[in-house]
């Protein structure tokens, strides 16, 4: 029996929480679109090909550990994922990357080290960051089994979607600054109308779901999982700091904090819009849907091993 | 028309940036930052304030360029009105490819979404929390389900991480948060370095609507925050004092009273007995962290 109704609407605090949200956020965002500049500027259209192992199941695998190099967070990683799918990385690998990214990288492994202490630290961040490998990678190799066509958002890969030409800005260290500034600003701005929709969605849930519900779910193993998954995307917490927010959900079993940990940073609200700017609507039902059964019978198979942590 | 649309899309971006960076900084400059986000969070704030604003600039001088050569250089056959041959029309989706929009309601959608926040800063009433999302989140006192290192650390060590007691004024009563009741209520040791000698607390009141049978008691509560304000936890003591004075809830108020930790229904709580309870102003520092 719930203290207060489920649901409790309040005007101020949704503005409220819809403003830090896109506080806390647009630097990173930011980050990733002036990244994303600098790659379209600099970054020959050959090299990603390159780079990547020429088996496109391995080079799926490599893609699952970008993150080690580029790290990137879960609201920086989409411009950077459009702009590499448009230099020509494979989209499954891209897919793969995005998945990934926002937990194998070193400062999330860092944060749930830290988070977790006296928790099962070590546990909890190793099978984090190995679920989230397993994950993206499966992601990524069942991409493989679509085209790109009914991945992608249409015109995303179009050779002349708006980015090779830079309205008579040339050449010289200037003038590829200025190209770098128009790419990231045009970057930057088409994400953003998704992160002001997913962080409104975000802010709604947050401030006025009675989050009491979830509560009666967490002695059964199934549901503390599903719910937890469900508040991830709830909270839309940055993937750096999202282990101290499962450190706190004592009341929880330690499987249902691991689906909290894999699937926000894969697909929280903001990123549901968010992953609107590269995918296409079907694609991002599917991948969602994907993500939560996958996630959810992992971690379920693991809770139901009683390991000790 | 195309070309028009290009303009205005251009001229939209370097606007939207242009106002998004000056929020931030005004957010910044008018010391309202603190409410929305942690304080290792808000340097890189103020960074993309300044960097929007030079993306701004930016794109203010690509404007420029733009209308010095109408007939910008791309791999498109335009001609120097900005129109395009039938093909590509079929073949490119010209529009998008230019402009990112779809047309006039393209343009006019992505740009009202793109003002949304500004019109929320504008409104005014964004900078604290009601009690709705008090009740919602639940006022959590019990350190364990606070979002922080130091809670976990001190779950599992027992003592560790514990806040240094604040000294006590000459002549004064010792200064004390909500979270320092907290911490005394699981460690005895803390405990009686204020049980019983009075101190001074800042917090915001909520009202308390169950377990209070005589209309005595209300909750004194702040903010834990992680990373901003959108994951704020409330955490809060229970109050009792024989007069408290009209405050709106979530008004701010200072508390002079005495801690007690007394048993209720089986286990120990944490109570404030006030001897005088006023409004006060909100502190520089809202948050707890």
């Amino acid at each position: 029996m719930l203290s207060a109704p489920w649901f409790q609407f309040s005007l101020p605090d949704f503005q409220y929480a819809f403003l830090s949200i896109l506080l806390e956020g647009a630097p990173f965002l930011l980050a990733g679109a002036l990244l994303s500049g600098i790659l379209e500027e600099y970054l020959p259209p050959s090299l990603m090909t390159r780079l990547l192992p020429a088996n496109p199941r391995l080079a799926i695998v490599a893609s699952a550990f970008v993150g080690l190099v580029i790290p990137v967070c879960e609201c920086g990683i989409v411009p950077v994922v459009r702009r590499l799918l448009r230099k020509g990385l494979p989209v499954s690998c891209g897919i793969t990357y995005m998945l990934a990214a926002p937990i194998v990288n070193p400062l999330v492994i860092l944060s749930t080290m830290a988070a977790f202490r006296g928790q099962g630290a070590l546990e909890m961040t190793i099978l984090r960051f190995t679920l989230g490998v397993v994950v993206a990678v499966s992601a990524g190799l069942l991409c493989t089994r679509f085209t790109s066509f009914s991945i992608l958002r249409p015109g995303l890969l179009s050779p002349d979607d708006g980015d090779h030409h830079h309205h008579g800005i040339e050449s010289g260290i200037r003038g590829r600054l200025a190209n770098v500034a128009a790419t990231a600003t045009r970057d930057f701005l088409d994400v953003s109308v998704f992160f002001v929709l997913g962080a409104a969605a975000a802010a709604l849930f947050g401030t006025a779901v009675n989050q009491e519900i979830i509560l009666p779910l967490s002695t059964n193993l199934p549901l503390s999982v599903a719910s937890l998954m469900g508040l991830a995307s709830v909270l839309s917490v940055c993937s750096t700091t999202d282990a101290f927010i499962a450190a706190t959900l004592t009341a929880f079993p330690m499987a249902a904090k691991l689906a909290f940990l894999v699937f926000g940073p894969m697909l929280d609200f903001k990123l549901l819009f968010l992953y609107g700017a590269a995918f296409s609507n079907r694609f991002i039902l599917l991948l969602a849907l994907g993500l939560f059964v996958m996630i959810g019978l992992i971690c379920w198979r693991i809770g139901s091993l009683n390991l000790a942590w | 028309m195309h070309a028009v649309i290009r303009i205005l899309s251009e001229v939209r971006n370097a606007l939207i940036l242009l106002l998004w960076g000056t929020g931030i900084l005004w957010l910044a400059g008018s010391g309202r930052l603190p409410t929305y986000l942690h304080p290792s969070l808000q340097p890189f704030t103020v960074g993309a304030g300044f960097l929007l604003i030079l993306l701004a600039g930016f794109a203010i001088m690509g404007l420029a360029t733009m209308r010095r050569a109408p007939g910008h250089s791309c791999s498109c056959d335009h001609d120097a009105h900005g129109q395009v041959p039938h093909y590509h029309h079929e073949e490119h989706h010209h529009e998008e490819h230019h402009h990112g929009e779809k047309g006039v309601l393209g343009l006019l959608a992505k740009t009202t979404v793109l003002l949304v926040p500004i019109l929320v800063l504008l409104s005014g009433n964004a900078d604290r929390f009601t009690s709705t999302t008090v009740t919602n989140r639940g006022v959590v006192q019990d350190l364990s389900k606070l979002p922080s290192a130091n809670a976990s650390a001190a779950k599992a060590a027992g003592n560790t991480a514990v806040p240094e007691a604040s000294p006590v004024k000459p002549g004064g009563a010792m200064p004390l948060q909500v979270i320092d009741m907290l911490y005394a209520l699981q460690m005895p040791s803390y405990r009686e370095e204020f049980e019983e000698k009075e101190v001074e607390m800042i917090a915001q009141y909520v009202p308390m609507t169950t377990g209070n049978p005589k209309g005595d008691r209300f909750q004194a509560v702040r903010m834990f925050i992680t990373c901003c304000a959108a994951d704020a936890k409330p955490v809060g003591v229970t109050v009792r004092a024989s007069a408290i004075p009209k405050v709106p809830e979530m008004g701010w108020v200072r508390i002079t009273g005495k801690p007690i930790f007394p048993m209720e229904g089986g286990k120990r709580t944490a109570i404030l007995e006030a001897s005088k309870v006023e409004p006060c102003d909100a502190p520089s520092e809202p948050f707890v962290y």
